[in-house]
């Protein structure tokens, strides 16, 4: 425990910050010779120490009430009356149907056209908005300030909320799923892309203002180019978020994987639910694994 | 290169370099072009729906944010605040797992074979949606707000443990040195090398893991685990707008909310420690 500190050698305790100065001093000239050495000054303590515990008292606190039966709760009775049922079906989950497969392939694929289309919609989007969103390319503060506000509140809702609300809007289909990944999309390449505008090198910049350019002249020749490397670097995670968001799409009836993965949860077919689970892993590793390949050799 | 010669006859005039040839970038930017003709062609979507669309949503959004219904904002409230538990829980349960691990999974510090199993499960993780994740776990724990916790735990694990492993690797090595030098265990490495160094760090990504789950735990509401995305779902099925929009307004201002406090907090723990 960090509490119980031995107490320190004479010079340190109570001594104001110029007599421990010199004490240190003192030690370093007397530490060549042998005997009479004065013991080591150590440097009082830093103030607020107990900060960090105060900090820590207060997150168990919190985490004690969260598991409080008026809030979440821990119900060990239910865990262990489930345990036997719970563990048989998650036994399942090692033994994949691979019968199951032909029918997994359709939905798959339209997963993956999601993933793809979105990714470009959102990226096609997000190109000009990264430049409404940033500084050096939109020096106006009141539509930066906007389009950042809108974005903001666009990033607050998970994508699969949004696909919820929009499949009762426009009804079942890839249509609502694309629509909420491309919101998506654009929420999070806006926020990155921006961000490297605003730290780039202002040079270029000032440099083709000064040469009398408009600003969209600027923003076309010159602000462009700079940010197309984090531009097609965003644009690659976005499809690899995009592989793993729109396989559980259509849990709410957006299309996809998740359409199959609803119906094989009611029955708890829990050996078809690991090939579906098989099937995403490969093809979010097989995504990742492309994007890296571009990445190295584009970027 | 011959064309250049006769051009060169006035000396003043400026030559541009030649445009170089990227092979490659021809390649991935024609493979990327086709991908995505072909999923815009093959997709199951009806694109003269495209049309209505923007007269569907100004409808819709009418129908929603025209006049709230107020009075549900008390269940909506304590439903968020169910969602933030999960999300809270979640992140503790996260950190106290993937805390060690993290270390454990970083070069230097744990035998190889524990490190490479580490880093695969931790990948394995991050390639399923907690929404799966969720569903696996509710065999055991049934449809509880528990359920959601443990599916954001596991979940934050996964990335968690890897940007801790990333951040343990990343420190400079000179401390670490100082303290082997001086006879210190690989744990007083670690405490006195690396944790001084990497806990800015290991607090943002918690603050940020924790930020992640905010969101992640309105989304598990929809399989039906409680919380503020349950209410949404029914609501939405329904198709009772007013309530839908005062719902998404919470989401959106608990979120926002959230995301300004988690930064301050950030931004005085970076600050803090590096003032020292």
């Amino acid at each position: 425990m960090k509490t119980t500190q031995t107490p320190r050698p004479g010079a340190a305790g109570g001594v104001p910050a110029a007599g421990g100065a010199q004490a240190a001093g003192g030690t370093r000239a007397a530490g060549d010779g042998t005997a009479g050495r004065p013991p080591l000054a150590v440097p009082p303590r830093p103030a607020g120490r107990w900060k960090p515990w105060a900090a820590l008292a207060v997150v168990l606190l919190l985490t004690a009430a969260t598991l409080s039966p008026w809030a979440i709760g821990f119900d060990a009775d239910a865990i262990a009356r489930n345990w036997r049922n719970g563990a048989d079906r998650i036994v399942r989950l090692f033994s994949p149907d691979w019968s199951f497969f032909p029918r997994t392939v359709e939905p798959m694929l339209e997963t993956l056209q999601m993933a793809v289309v979105a990714t470009v919609v959102g990226a096609a989007v997000a190109l000009p908005v990264s430049m409404w969103a940033a500084r050096p390319t939109n020096p106006d503060r009141w539509t930066r300030g906007a389009v950042r506000l809108a974005l903001n509140v666009v990033r607050a809702v998970p994508e699969l909320l949004y696909a919820a609300v929009l499949v009762a809007m426009v009804g079942v289909g890839a249509l609502p799923g694309v629509i909420a990944l491309v919101l998506f999309n654009v929420g999070i390449i806006v926020k990155m892309v921006s961000e490297t505008i605003d730290g780039s090198d202002r040079g270029p910049l000032e440099a083709g203002r000064a040469a009398g350019a408009t600003q969209t002249q600027i923003n076309r020749t010159i602000a462009l180019p700079d940010m197309l490397p984090s531009f097609v670097n965003q644009t690659l995670y976005v499809l690899e978020l995009n592989v793993r968001a729109s396989s559980v799409l259509g849990l709410v009836g957006a299309g996809g994987l998740g359409l199959l993965v609803d119906a094989v949860r009611t029955y708890y077919r829990y050996d078809q639910l690991s090939l579906i689970i098989l099937e995403i892993l490969v093809a979010v590793l097989v995504i990742d694994l492309v994007s890296s390949i571009v990445r190295r050799r584009l970027v | 290169m011959t064309t250049l010669a006769p051009t060169r006859t006035d000396p003043t005039e400026v030559i541009a370099p030649r445009r170089p040839v990227r092979v490659l970038r021809a390649v991935a930017l024609t493979v990327a072009t086709a991908t995505a003709l072909v999923a815009f062609w093959s997709i199951d979507i009806q694109w003269s729906r495209l049309a209505s669309l923007p007269g569907q949503v100004v409808h819709y959004l009418d129908l929603m944010f025209s006049a709230p219904s107020w009075d549900k904002l008390p269940e909506a409230l304590r439903q968020t605040l169910r969602s933030v538990e999960m999300a809270w829980l979640g992140t503790v349960l996260g950190i106290v797992v993937s805390f060690p691990l993290s270390f454990l999974a970083a070069r230097g510090y744990g035998p190889a074979p524990v490190r490479g199993a580490l880093r695969g499960l931790f990948s394995l993780i991050r390639a399923v949606p907690e929404i799966i994740i969720a569903i696996i776990i509710l065999s055991v724990t049934g449809l509880t707000p528990l359920t959601g916790a443990l599916a954001l735990a596991v979940n934050s694990v996964g990335t968690l443990g890897k940007w801790g492993y990333e951040s343990v690797e990343g420190v400079d090595h000179g401390p670490v040195e100082a303290v082997r030098a001086a006879g210190g265990s690989t744990v007083e490495a670690l405490r006195w090398g690396v944790w001084p160094s990497a806990a800015t760090d290991f607090f943002s990504f918690w603050l940020y893991r924790f930020e992640i789950n905010v969101r992640a735990s309105a989304v598990l509401g929809l399989i039906g685990v409680g919380g503020i995305g349950d209410m949404l779902t029914s609501y939405t099925q329904y198709r009772e707008w007013s309530t839908v929009g005062v719902l998404l307004i919470v989401v959106v201002v608990v979120t926002m909310a959230i995301d300004a406090v988690s930064a301050a907090v950030r931004r005085r723990l970076t600050d803090g420690s590096t003032g020292r």
